[in-house]
Parts: structure tokens; C-alpha cells; sequence
């Protein structure tokens, strides 16, 4: 048996519950355990805010002459979720050899809508025209009708031009590949990390989680184990749209080992400076 | 947003500055403190906590010094046999391999599922914590 095969029968285990891949709900559900809590809320906060996706970050404004402001659209814009699956052929613009922006590092959309009817004319994301293959408004089949952006009333018109980036949440949240991320443990609350606010009884104030059936129960005169540690985590990855749930659990974790990585290669440049430092050149004397 | 600071100044290491920098403690021996820039709570107590399961550790703590400011401190004590940066190499050569199982189970737990699309088994009571009867 190798070294990685050992450290598979010792190491973390991953039970996938439930991949959800309707338009209505993208989500994976799995339980991480034996592990540490701080590896579990290290890749939970990973894939909130360090996976990399595609959202507008400049708009400019050809004509509006809609009821909203140009700031309040231009928010809107940026936060439409826009497909990601591409991303990885993206460069972020300030790694970009470009002047400002350019197609290796960005991607034009057009939004240009003019209202002639006597009804009101709703302005969605079906209206954004993309100048990239699939990096694009996320759409859930043909019947979706988009994500609404403004509405316009007769001889009202929107005419711009977003410039969409790659970005990080840690940037700004719009760029966040996840609408939830559950994060769950201990759900007996046997270790008591939690206090209940309680009127008279904790049991029918506070129902167990639907997590609480992988775990047993906490028996009435069952003694207090100070020593204990949390060991099974339930977590549940929801997605904008923007990228597929799993594609984001996978995406979290390489990044993860990536930064991991980082701070190694840099230690081993400080252990081999210090090294140098320790035994300086001989100059000649031995 | 004139003076707002620019969205990067969270990501990228200053040109001319070190994203890591090790200090060695004058009064304390075997004892350093290792300053990373742009990094937050995901790697410093990722780190820390590693670090408190080597028995040689006697002390590692992590702050964020400011939370203005994108960088944190890592304080670590060893017993004399060995270093604070080899043992803080020995635990993240320990974590990367950690992170790579846990990748690599995801990734067959997916492959299994689309290989047997059918309901996967949910099993009902993991063997993580067996119950305890006193």
C-alpha cells in the first residue's frame, strides 16, 4: 500500500446525499467528515468568495432615458449571473497585457431596448446580447423570461455597452459563484456549541435538521464529553447559475490546494535564504 | 468612490513586498512570527489549527490585525528539537495532501454517482462517532 493510498482509508471521507440539476434548483448536497472544522470552513469560504466567475464590471451609457438612474442600472447589471463554464479561458484584465480591456481578458454586452407599444416594455437579461459563445446571461431553458432589469414606457429607451470581467468575491460578492452555502454540524448539538433560546423545553422549540438523522441522539443523563470535536460536516452548494454546483465544490478545492502550495514554495524560499544566511561563504578559508 | 482604495489592493502583494515574512522571536526560543499579506481567516485558521494537532507545537495562534488590513499573523512555538518553519512546512506539505483526498473523493463520489444513476444509498448512521452507553 502507498503513501496515498494510506492516507485514503485514514483520511477525510466525502458521502455525496443529493445532486439537484432541475432549471428551478442546482445544488450539491454532501457530508465531509472526518476532518478538521477549520477545512471544512476553509472550503466553504473558499467557494464563496475565491472561485473565479464572469460579471459585468463597466457599463457605459449610450442613452437612458429611463425612470432609473445610471448607477442603479449599472448595479443591476452587475449582478446578473453570467455563465461561467468558460472562465478558465479568461484572464483577469489586471494580468492582461491590454491597455484597458480587451477579448482575452473581458466580454462585451449590448443592451439596447426601446419601448413603442403603449404597454409596458420589460427590459430582462433575454435583451443582453453577448458577444462571447457562452459567456452569457444564465438562462433556465427556452420558457425562462430572464431576470427583469427595468421597465420602460412608451418612447423610454436603454442603449449601453458592459464590459464583463473576471472577478473573485473577495472583490466584490457579485462575482460569488454561490447563492447558499449550507453549512451544518453537530446537529444534536451535542458538543454545545450552541446555546437554544428557550421559552419551557428545547425539543419542541428547536426541531432537529433533516441532517440529524445521520447522527444519534443525545441521551437524557448521557455525561458531557468536554473532549469531543465536531468530525462530520453537512454542506449543501447552491449556485447562481454561473457555474454548476459541483464544478464549484471542485474549483473551491483547487484553489485551496493552489494557495496551499503558495505559502509552501515561499517557506522553502525563506528555509533556503536562512540556510544561506546560517553558513555564510567560506571566502577562501576552510 | 473617489477615494475609494482600488478593488485589487485585497489580492495583490505590493511590488517590492514579500507575501510571506518569517520573524524569529528574540525573547522567546524557538518561537517566530510569520506575517502573510493578503490572505484572511480561511488560510490563518486552516493553519492554525494544523499546526495544534503536532504535539511539538506548544504554541500557534493567528490574528488579523486590522480588518482594514488584508494580512495576518501567525505566531508559532516549538519545543527545541525542532523549528517553527520546518514544522510549519511539515503541516502544510499535511494539509495540501488532506485537500488532495478530499478533492479526489468528491470526484469519485461523482463518478460513481453518474456511473449508478439511481437513488444513492444514504447511510443512515455513519460510523464517526459510535454512541456511547454508560
Amino acid at each position: 500500500m502507498d503513501a496515498t493510498a494510506f492516507a485514503q482509508e485514514t483520511g477525510p471521507t466525502i458521502t455525496l446525499l443529493e445532486v439537484k440539476d432541475s432549471p428551478e434548483t442546482r445544488s450539491v448536497s454532501f457530508i465531509l467528515s472526518k476532518t478538521d472544522l477549520a477545512t471544512a470552513n476553509a472550503l466553504r469560504r473558499v467557494m464563496i468568495a475565491e472561485v473565479p466567475t464572469m460579471a459585468i464590471d463597466l457599463v457605459e451609457f449610450e442613452s437612458n432615458t429611463s425612470v432609473l438612474t445610471d448607477e442603479f442600472l449599472a448595479h443591476r447589471l452587475g449582478l446578473i449571473p453570467l455563465n461561467s463554464e468558460q472562465v478558465g479561458t479568461i484572464t483577469y484584465t489586471r494580468e492582461c497585457s491590454c491597455q484597458q480591456y480587451c477579448p482575452q481578458c473581458s466580454v462585451e454586452l449590448h443592451l439596447n431596448v426601446r419601448c413603442t407599444e403603449d404597454h409596458t416594455r420589460e427590459v430582462t437579461t433575454r435583451d443582453l446580447v453577448s458577444s462571447h459563445t457562452s459567456i452569457a446571461p444564465v438562462l433556465n431553458g427556452p420558457n425562462d423570461r430572464g431576470i427583469l432589469i427595468a421597465k420602460l414606457r412608451k418612447g423610454q429607451e436603454i442603449n449601453l455597452r458592459c464590459i464583463a470581467k473576471k472577478g473573485t468575491a473577495k472583490e466584490h460578492a457579485k462575482w460569488s459563484p454561490c447563492a447558499g452555502v449550507a453549512f451544518e454540524y453537530d446537529p444534536h448539538n451535542r458538543l454545545r456549541h450552541t446555546t437554544y433560546w428557550i421559552e419551557d423545553d428545547v425539543k419542541s422549540e428547536w426541531p432537529v435538521s433533516a441532517n440529524g438523522r445521520f447522527e444519534p441522539e443525545v441521551a437524557e443523563d448521557e455525561p458531557f464529553d468536554y473532549n469531543a470535536k465536531p468530525e462530520a460536516f453537512y454542506m449543501t452548494v447552491e449556485g447562481t447559475g454561473a457555474l454548476d454546483p459541483k464544478e464549484i465544490v471542485t474549483t473551491g478545492l483547487r484553489i485551496l490546494q493552489a494557495k496551499l502550495s503558495l505559502v509552501q514554495l515561499l517557506l522553502k524560499e525563506i528555509a533556503e535564504e536562512r540556510g544561506a544566511v546560517a553558513r555564510p561563504p567560506m571566502n577562501g578559508f576552510h | 468612490m473617489a477615494n475609494a482604495p482600488p478593488t485589487w489592493e485585497l489580492l495583490l502583494v505590493p511590488e517590492g513586498m514579500k507575501k510571506i515574512t518569517m520573524e524569529m522571536d528574540t525573547k522567546i526560543p524557538n518561537a517566530a512570527t510569520f506575517t502573510v499579506l493578503k490572505e484572511d481567516h480561511t488560510l490563518g485558521n486552516l493553519l492554525r489549527m494544523q499546526l495544534l494537532k503536532n504535539p511539538k507545537v506548544i504554541f500557534a495562534g493567528y490574528k488579523m490585525p486590522h480588518p482594514l488590513e488584508h494580512q495576518f499573523v501567525l505566531k508559532i512555538q516549538t519545543t527545541p528539537d525542532t523549528s517553527p518553519l520546518d514544522v510549519l512546512q511539515h503541516e502544510i506539505a499535511n494539509l495540501i495532501q488532506e485537500v488532495g483526498t478530499i478533492k479526489l473523493k468528491f470526484e469519485n463520489a461523482l463518478t460513481s454517482r453518474t456511473l449508478n444513476p439511481g437513488e444513492a444509498p444514504i447511510p443512515m448512521h455513519l460510523p464517526m462517532r459510535e454512541r456511547r452507553d454508560f
